[in-house]
């Protein structure tokens, strides 16, 4: 009787398992949904002004995205990779110098007037990260964590500020994934 | 008669094995918590073009085949929710809609906490977050477990800074238009995904994998390195139904699983991403149980595990995939 079972189960499973392994050449073609998307209102077009703006404005977004994440990476690596705050201070002191920059670079360019509240946004966000970085730099000096607490909130912050005049000028900046 | 011998001497020796395995084996497994799960859509990526999901299913116009007569999918984004015992944790958690954020070309989002409500869950029970990967529209939201802990493979981490500090500005891009990146290695890691992360890191509620780890009894994270993600991971679960394998986006598409099929190639290699395909297979001995994190059939009976189904908050879909023994239903 319980080699009856065993091979009951045995054939039961053997079944399910030919099943799922067989070739996909062998089963019926599932119907697939098409998309079935309701247009929504997409935002204007930018001005041939703001386009420019926006141009110029990328040539720093682009590195500014990239360095904000090397900044968040500069803490993951720090608190993971045995709490070197000398490795710490090397890795921050770069992107605290191309923060600073791109605050001073991004206040100086031309904006039209519709973007006006979007560069002081960007600017904004820069001098966040700028004071981030420099949170953390004073945190390899002092070891004072609260440092690292203040710097993490401004990052967020700043992160949240760069989303939003990303909204704006480059809404299709970050694709499915 | 010295056959007969010998097969009962083979027999003999099965049943003590049989007796062994039932005197040690049986109480091993019941240490092993059966896990209850459920399926939740974080929101849709409307009418994407099949081919850029899925090569292999790149409509060509006039086509009757049916691998070819599609020309786009809506693709949900799937969180997992597990609860093994006391235990809940979640896999994958989405991103995050803000007037910042609004994605253009995807619908149906709502906040994970009031979607763990739908479900009687509360955000802060969280216990555990497993990231498939860290790509923004699967580890967003993660501020919003307070009490999760996450788990992420240092290998995710290595890779995306490795890109970051490479030379050509096309291979350290992290965000993608205009002229900036679609597949490049650090393509997709917003910065607030990764502040999110380093904000769990610094709270120390986060454990750094390295390759495989047993995170409760019979709970287990496999690495699939480059299946989609350089530091991608698997997570098995057992269940009453068997083994299920969440999978993110290693595990795109259900039917590219069934039909050996690459789907969502980003910082892929496709031959590491069949290879988690065929550990799905060997984990749960088939293709049914392994769970996609894009799957456009999710939340229909042509995806057989994720049919018991309903529409939930703000037009996303719900699904509940198995229940432990005791675990009450959280269909309405």
């Amino acid at each position: 009787m319980l080699a009856g079972v065993v091979a009951s189960l045995a054939a039961t499973g053997g079944a399910v398992w030919l099943r799922e392994m067989r070739p996909p050449s062998m089963m019926q073609p599932v119907a697939q949904t098409i998309s079935t998307r309701d247009e929504k209102p997409q935002p204007p077009p930018l001005t041939a002004d703001e386009e420019r703006f926006a141009t110029t404005l990328w040539a720093v977004h682009r590195e500014a995205t990239r360095s904000a994440v090397a900044l968040s990476f500069a803490g993951i690596a720090y608190q993971t990779e045995g709490r070197d705050a000398h490795a710490l201070a090397q890795r921050i002191e770069p992107l605290a110098k191309f923060f600073h920059d791109a605050e001073t670079q991004v206040r100086a360019m031309g904006a039209p007037p519709s973007l006006t509240a979007s560069q002081g946004q960007y600017v904004d966000a820069m001098a966040l990260y700028a004071n981030a970085a420099s949170e953390m730099l004073k945190f390899t000096g002092d070891g004072d964590r609260q440092r690292l607490n203040l710097a993490h909130e401004m990052d967020v912050r700043a992160s949240e500020d760069m989303l939003r005049v990303g909204e704006i000028l480059w809404p299709g900046q970050y694709k499915p994934h | 008669m010295r056959k007969r011998a010998i097969r009962n001497q083979a027999f003999t020796w099965m049943v003590a094995v049989a007796a062994l395995a039932s005197l040690f084996g049986a109480p091993a497994l019941a240490q092993q918590p059966i896990c209850s799960a459920w399926l939740i859509e974080s929101s849709r990526f409307m009418n994407v073009p099949f081919g850029s999901f899925m090569p292999d299913r790149a409509f060509v116009p006039g086509s009757t085949k049916p691998e070819s007569n599609i020309p786009s999918v809506d693709l949900p984004v799937n969180i997992g929710v597990i609860k093994c015992g006391n235990e809940l944790i979640l896999y994958d958690t989405g991103w995050k809609q803000q007037d910042y954020l609004k994605m253009t070309g995807s619908d149906h989002w709502a906040p994970l906490p009031d979607q763990l409500k739908v479900l009687g869950f509360n955000a802060a029970d969280v216990t555990k977050v497993v990231i498939g990967h860290a790509h923004w529209d699967h580890a967003g939201q993660l501020s919003d477990l307070p009490n999760a802990v996450l788990y992420v493979q240092r290998e995710e981490l290595k890779a995306i800074e490795w890109a970051l500090n490479y030379p050509e500005p096309h291979i350290r891009a992290v965000n993608s238009d205009p002229g900036g990146c679609n597949r490049t290695p650090a393509c997709g890691y917003m910065p607030l995904t990764v502040e999110e992360v380093y904000g769990k890191v610094l709270k120390g509620k986060a454990v750094i994998v390295d390759g495989e780890m047993e995170i409760l009894p019979g709970v287990r994270i496999h690495p699939a390195f480059r299946a989609h993600t350089a530091g991608s991971q698997l997570l098995e679960v057992p269940t009453s139904i068997g083994k299920l394998v969440f999978g993110s986006d290693a595990f795109s598409s259900y039917e590219g699983i069934r039909d050996w099929m690459t789907a969502n190639v980003q910082q892929t290699d496709t031959v590491q991403q069949f290879l988690a395909y065929e550990k799905c297979y060997k984990i749960t001995g088939g293709y049914n149980n392994c769970v996609a994190a894009h799957e456009p059939l999710s939340y229909t009976d042509k995806y057989p595990l994720t049919k018991n189904s309903w529409v939930a908050l703000n037009g996303g879909r719900m699904a509940e995939l198995t229940l432990a023994p005791g675990e009450k239903s959280r269909k309405p």
